[in-house]
């Protein structure tokens, strides 16, 4: 033991001094290309090879979950922000500067986010910050950049009511009141089927925004919110299940569910809890008509294969042929560029989809901010997004009124699973194929 | 454990005081206030969870109940009501105070629950609090909890300065409690239940009162701390307040700084702490929880007794190594930032610790002589006695049986010691000796029958209240607090005595036993270091240090070559010169016939005998007994 | 009807949680470790399930054969680790928490963050089930309590009936004395770490055939794992069995009678009276064995 001691302690000294080195500015992980080593061609359309930027790079700092409970979704917003700051440095970085991303691991820890950004903003000085993954995350940043006056664009915080700092801006918006504008965009497709669906069984994961969907806040009692808008559209409530955060016993909810029988399973959970309900209602040989679920984790789903056809979700951008057709070039560009990274990195779901489009809105707003200004001032460029909005690839021109806490009016969809893949099928007017009712 | 030393805790309390003030005159980054406040918050929670865990020995799984407990109050009353956030951080400290209370009222009554069931049991709270807070609407409901920010008074503005400040205040209370229960008998207390409870118990600690007071502390600190807390946090879930992080991360930096030590918790916090902000800071992309979890399982191995066992041996050269890498980074400037400065200094810090070569043994090193103080003269217990002097009974057990399960070690003995006499107990192999011993010294409690000490029924008493009345026993296999040296164990049985003694006087005081017994040479030397022979002396002293009526010798003379017995029958007279009554329990009859007043013998739990010793040896049932079931033959 | 059913689901997952604790039990109860590093293999098992079944195309359950011995060997090093350390309880817990970050760490690295789970074709058990009388036992989780019930009895059999197991279970109750009597512990310890591992790579396994994976799924099994374990009885294996189903039987109950989030609340309450009035587990042994 005595003869080990010095290597060991001169190895843990190395691995404390390492670890002391890597923050310094050098190397850091996650951060982008180099300025004007983009390789990819431009086929931008008028293309003229854009100036390489230059000078001193415009630091962007934020955090996401890399790791832990939320990782399998930060992992998405790690490589559409990294695609996003690689194709703006391509075409010649922000104001002619180039861009660079410090992005840090939180995993997932409120405490640590804090004072993550602390640091980012105070002691290593960067110029913007861009909100971390998932609500209670990016709840725990805001207060640090409303301290340092930091425009704070964030891409999936829905929960509107909470998020009351002026100059945060959504890339995803439910708009104000998602606890009631879901429900009726449900209801308003499920009228369309005429009457065959009429009762519902309501499965909900008691954390944060889903909650917030199914029951409104628990302040307030009148809250509207599914439980109470669609019985008033006529759907009656027939089983309501809520069930904790990381649940992975769906036996006993399936069981209930079949019981009671519903025409259609909402669940207003995350992740892969669909799944494991869709599973072990197989189990039971059970299969409701209908089944919508809110927030899943897209590839996942589509793994059930022939289980999972039929099933309905919210989507704010899915990368349907005729959608793609109908936008801009550069949007196909982009998708097809993020499916590939992703392809590399490993993932098993590669389509660019409402967690990458969220994204994307979100680097939208701050570099149109910055550029709106023509300088790095967040207050001007608070002000600026609050007079002028912004013009986003995925959701057209978008307006942040203070007074719905910047959430702006919604062009959340309904997608749903056909033939193995993920469509569009409500408005009916966006629809790229039509909502197919229950099954038999 | 080691005299006060000022040093360090005063350079702690300055340094705590003096950083918002430098940050009014340095402007420095606010990031480093926050980032103190992380490493003040941790060591406010591992200190707390060490009172308990670290110096008790009663390891607690459930860190995160108090801190939940505290988190939620201040979310609930603060957050949703808007209370004053003040007032609400103390009924947070009180809430799970209460909680401490209520689980170390069901935990630590029960015999039973000792060590890892205590830890399970800990383990479990948390997950029904979050169950709970989950389910009830008023509190949580699911859906978390925004905590606005509080109004703080304009003289620590801004908010990071404000919130340096609280933590500083519930981190100083934690260390304060810490830094003087280390050396005042709350901390002894606990340091002997961690040793050897029951023992402990047995010496006169009363070892309910003093866990109780630990978790309380544990409660009352870590609810403050998780109060405070939840003001920084903004918003408040219960898959983000009730997970294991907290637990598991007061365990890692309490073992890795070091439990025996006020100190070592806040050692442990800032290692880790900073250890993980440079990991996070430098986007190794997928290698910190490696360089975590390796540095981790490194340190474990190289130092279980954590770090501060191994700064204490050379500390000079370890706080040189750390300031003179500090400075010289500072000076130099340009490589990095003052986060990085202090994490490379702690890193020569620790390597400086682990150079090979013992340094001093914090045992050797300047333990403050004891003065001998006066020597008392012995015989607190010796009445002056008059001519017609009749021996009063000392203890009367009537009728005394005890099972165990289906096995009936006592059935139905009845024995009276009076004062002055020395009682030889003999019997062959489970007879009861030991048995009867525990009962009437507390340990057991008799399935019937009345024990009864001068005059009063004592057998619902608790062990630590028969010492005070005056019983003490010794162990056959010798049980010295392994943690304290000869003397200390001495001074503990001292110190809770009948009269509560401080531990200098205790140490005093026990200089008398030690030159009772002839360990006087032995008197700075850990027990382990110490022969068998030794250990009984020891065992001797430590029960005549609380000053019994009544003295029971459970087999002390076991194992002994025929010098140590000789030495130890003088001990033995000694002892019983002083006007204690003795009653020996002994296999080796040679040595009950050179003692004993009178000799009682046990057969399969009766009794089977009793009188002086030569007719009772000679009694032919008495021989039947021991040479139909044992190979003992009298005289060995 | 819908209770049964739902307490049928979470006896057989709970028998899977038992095959988790079985492990963690035994080392915890006859080589006095904790060993945190008993749910990194469970997770190194059931990515290695996945990979090997979706890259080689072997049948899912056919994995084993690779992982078992694999993870046996892994099992058996940690604890000729511990060993070489002379690791005490207390710290075996840190030492091997800081095994498993670093093993999820690795794990996210190679896999990636993100939701692994096979395919349907590649493993149609998750969508099986077997209907008794109006009653469904879904395959994956009877699979869990068939493997379950064969390990623990068979586990069981060797403790009681073979030297080797008496010897452990000597050495479990006092060390000291088991040691004099020329006991080996260092190879019983490695053969039974070495078993442990196993049965994690055969509970990894199942829990691939039936959920999907992540590298944070460890955590969310800790506190049932756990509460199994103090159910049952340290180091008692059957014990175990018994409590992992009671667990999971209640859970599943509860779910229904009340609310899912209300199952942690009765399980964990039991748990505390359970510590209360019978600190031994609520299947204690026979005395006197």
């Amino acid at each position: 033991m005595r003869k080990k001691t010095p290597f060991v302690s001169v190895l843990v000294a190395f691995l404390l001094v390492i670890a002391a080195c890597g923050g310094n500015g050098g190397g850091e992980g996650s951060t982008t290309a180099p300025p004007g080593t983009g390789e990819s061609p431009d086929t931008t359309e008028g293309s003229e090879t854009p100036e390489a930027p230059s000078g001193d790079p415009i630091v962007v700092g934020g955090t996401l979950a890399l790791t832990g409970p939320l990782g399998p979704t930060g992992v998405i917003h790690q490589i559409a922000g990294e695609l996003f700051v690689d194709r703006l440095n391509e075409a010649g970085g922000l104001l002619g500067r180039p861009v660079e991303w410090r992005l840090l691991d939180d995993e997932s820890d409120g405490a640590r986010i804090a004072e993550l950004y602390e640091q980012l903003i105070s002691q290593d000085g960067v110029d913007l910050i861009i909100g971390p993954y998932a609500t209670p995350n990016i709840l725990a940043a805001m207060p640090v950049a409303e301290r340092h006056g930091f425009v704070l664009p964030q891409h999936t915080a829905v929960l509107a009511p909470a998020l009351t700092y002026a100059c945060q801006f959504p890339g995803w918006s439910i708009g104000p009141e998602p606890n009631v504008f879901i429900p009726n965009q449900l209801a308003d497709a499920l009228d369309s089927l005429g009457g065959d669906i009429s009762t519902v069984g309501l499965v909900t994961n008691e954390g944060g925004s889903t909650s917030f969907v199914s029951y409104g806040s628990p302040d307030d009692p009148d809250d509207a919110a599914t439980v109470t808008v669609l019985p008033e559209r006529g759907y009656e409530i027939v089983a309501d299940i809520p069930y904790p955060i990381g649940n992975t016993e769906w036996g006993p909810v399936a069981t209930e569910l079949r019981d009671a029988d519903p025409d259609i399973v909402v669940v207003n959970g995350l992740g892969v809890e669909a799944n494991g309900l869709i599973e072990a209602m197989g189990q039971l040989d059970y299969s409701p008509p209908m089944m919508f679920a809110l927030f899943p984790a897209p590839g996942a789903v589509l793994g059930l294969g022939d289980a999972a056809e039929g099933l309905l979700s919210v989507s704010i951008f899915e990368p349907n042929e005729p959608i793609l057709e109908a936008m801009d070039p550069e949007v196909r560009e982009i998708t097809e560029e993020f499916s590939a990274r992703v392809e590399e990195e490993g993932l098993p779901y590669t389509a660019f989809e409402t967690q990458a489009a969220a994204s994307w809105n979100t680097w939208e707003i701050l570099t149109q901010a910055v550029e709106g200004v023509g300088e790095i001032d967040h207050q001007a460029m608070c002000d600026y997004l609050h007079e002028n909005g912004a013009d986003l690839t995925f959701a057209g021109q978008v307006e942040f009124d203070p007074a719905s806490n910047n959430f702006w009016p919604t062009n959340q969809v309904l997608k749903q699973v056909q033939d193995g893949d993920w469509l569009v099928v409500w408005p009916e007017d966006v629809a790229v194929s039509e909502l197919r009712g229950p099954a038999g | 454990m080691r005299k006060r030393s000022w040093v360090a805790p005063t350079a702690v309390a300055l340094g705590l005081v003096a950083t918002p003030v430098l940050w009014e005159i340095t402007r420095f980054p606010v990031f480093y206030l926050v980032f103190v406040s992380g490493i003040l918050f941790w060591a406010a929670q591992a200190t707390s969870w060490n009172i308990l865990s670290g110096y008790s020995g009663y390891f607690s799984f459930g860190q995160g109940a108090f801190f939940g407990v505290g988190v939620y109050t201040m979310a609930v009353l603060f957050g949703r009501h808007g209370w004053n956030w003040l007032f609400v951080v103390l009924l947070g400290g009180v809430a799970a105070m209460l909680l401490a209370a209520g689980i170390g009222a069901i935990a630590f009554r029960l015999r039973s629950l000792r060590g890892e069931i205590f830890a399970l049991l800990t383990l479990a709270v948390p997950f029904i609090l979050a169950a709970v807070v989950r389910l009830v609407d008023v509190i949580d409901g699911g859906q978390g909890i925004v905590v606005p920010v509080p109004a703080f008074p304009e003289a620590v503005a801004p908010f990071q300065r404000f919130y340096f400040v609280i933590s500083a205040v519930v981190a100083l209370l934690a260390l304060t409690a810490a830094y003087l229960m280390q050396n005042n008998r709350y901390g002894w207390a606990l340091f002997a239940v961690r040793d050897d409870e029951d023992v402990a118990e047995g010496l006169g600690v009363p070892t309910f009162f003093h866990k109780m007071i630990a978790i309380g502390i544990n409660g009352l600190i870590g609810g403050m701390s998780g109060a405070v807390v939840a003001l920084n946090l903004g918003f408040v879930s219960v898959e983000g307040t009730f997970n294991l992080r907290v637990p598991l991360f007061v365990i890692v930096m309490s073992v890795l700084g070091g439990r025996n030590h006020w100190a070592g918790p806040l050692v442990g916090a800032v290692y880790i702490h900073t250890l993980q902000n440079r990991l996070a800071d430098a986007g190794f992309d997928g290698w910190s929880l490696i360089v975590l979890g390796t540095v981790l399982v490194l340190l474990m191995i190289l130092a279980p007794d954590g770090l501060m066992s191994r700064f204490s041996r050379r500390p000079w050269q370890v706080s040189a190594a750390f300031v003179l890498v500090l400075a010289g980074l500072a000076m130099f400037g340009t490589w990095g930032e003052p986060v990085d400065w202090v994490a490379a200094a702690l890193a020569a810090a620790a390597i400086v610790a682990f150079l090979p070569g013992r340094g001093v043994s914090p045992a050797q090193r300047g333990v403050s002589s004891v003065g001998l103080g006066e020597s008392r003269a012995f015989g607190e217990a010796m009445k002056t006695r008059g001519e017609n002097w009749t021996p009063e009974p000392v203890v009367t057990a009537t009728d005394v049986a005890k099972s165990f399960g289906g096995v009936d070690a006592l059935r139905g003995v009845s024995i009276t010691v009076h004062e002055g006499e020395l009682v030889g107990l003999v019997g062959p192999n489970g007879s009861g000796k030991t048995t009867l011993v525990n009962l009437l010294s507390g340990a057991l409690r008799p399935t019937s029958g009345s024990i009864r000490l001068a005059g009063a029924e004592i057998v619902r008493l608790p062990p630590h209240q028969i010492a005070h009345l005056g019983i003490a026993r010794t162990y056959q296999i010798p049980r010295p607090f392994s943690s304290l040296t000869v003397r200390d164990n001495i001074a503990v049985a001292i110190m809770f005595g009948r009269e509560p003694k401080s531990l200098a006087e205790s140490r005093a005081e026990a200089e008398e036993f030690l030159m009772l017994v002839g360990l006087t040479d032995l008197a700075d030397v850990r027990p382990e270091q110490v022969n068998l022979h030794e250990r009984q002396l020891l065992e001797m002293a430590r029960a005549m240090a609380t000053r019994p009526s009544l003295l029971l010798l459970d087999e002390a003379l076991a194992g002994l070559n025929p010098v140590e017995i000789d030495n130890a029958v003088a001990v033995v007279r000694r002892i019983h010169g002083s006007g204690v009554s003795i009653v020996l329990v002994e296999h080796l009859l040679r040595v009950v016939i050179q003692l004993a007043t009178r000799v009682i013998v046990l057969d399969q739990g009766r009794q089977l005998a009793e009188g002086t010793a030569d007719v009772v040896l000679r009694d032919p049932a008495v021989v039947t007994a021991y040479m139909g079931k044992e190979s003992h033959a009298p005289g060995d | 009807m819908t209770e049964l059913q739902a307490s049928i689901f979470g006896a057989l997952t709970g028998s899977l949680f038992a095959l988790m604790a079985v492990g963690l039990s035994m080392l915890w109860g006859f080589l006095k470790i904790i060993n945190l590093a008993h749910f990194a293999m469970i997770l190194l098992g059931g990515y290695l399930t996945v990979d090997l079944a979706s890259r080689l195309g072997m049948s899912p359950v056919a994995t084993i054969l690779i992982t078992a011995p694999l993870m046996f060997l892994i099992g058996a090093l940690v604890q000729a680790g511990f060993d070489r350390f002379g690791v005490s309880e207390l710290n075996s817990l840190l030492i091997s928490y800081g095994l498993l970050i670093v093993t999820v760490q690795i794990v996210t690295n190679v896999w990636t963050a993100d939701f692994q789970r096979m395919s349907p074709d590649i493993n149609p058990l998750s969508l099986q089930s077997v209907a008794i009388g109006p009653f469904v036992f879904p395959m994956p989780t009877l699979l869990a309590a068939g493997f379950g019930t064969v390990l623990v009895f068979g586990a069981h059999l060797v403790l009681e009936r073979t030297y080797a197991g008496r010897a452990l279970q000597a050495f479990g109750q006092d060390r000291q004395i088991a040691s004099a009597f020329g006991i080996d512990h260092r190879t019983l310890g490695l053969v039974l770490a070495g078993t442990a591992g196993a049965s994690a790579a055969i509970a990894g396994m199942l829990f691939a055939v039936g959920e999907p994976l992540t590298p944070d799924s460890p955590f969310e099994w800790i506190g049932r794992v756990f509460a199994i374990v103090i159910l049952g009885g340290i180091g008692n294996v059957t014990g175990t069995l018994y409590a992992g189903v009671l667990v999971g039987a209640i859970s599943g109950l509860v779910s229904v009678l009340w609310s899912p989030s209300a199952a942690p609340l009765a399980v964990f309450s039991l748990v505390v009276l359970a510590l209360v009035f019978r600190p031994n587990g609520l299947f204690p042994r026979k005395a006197g064995h």
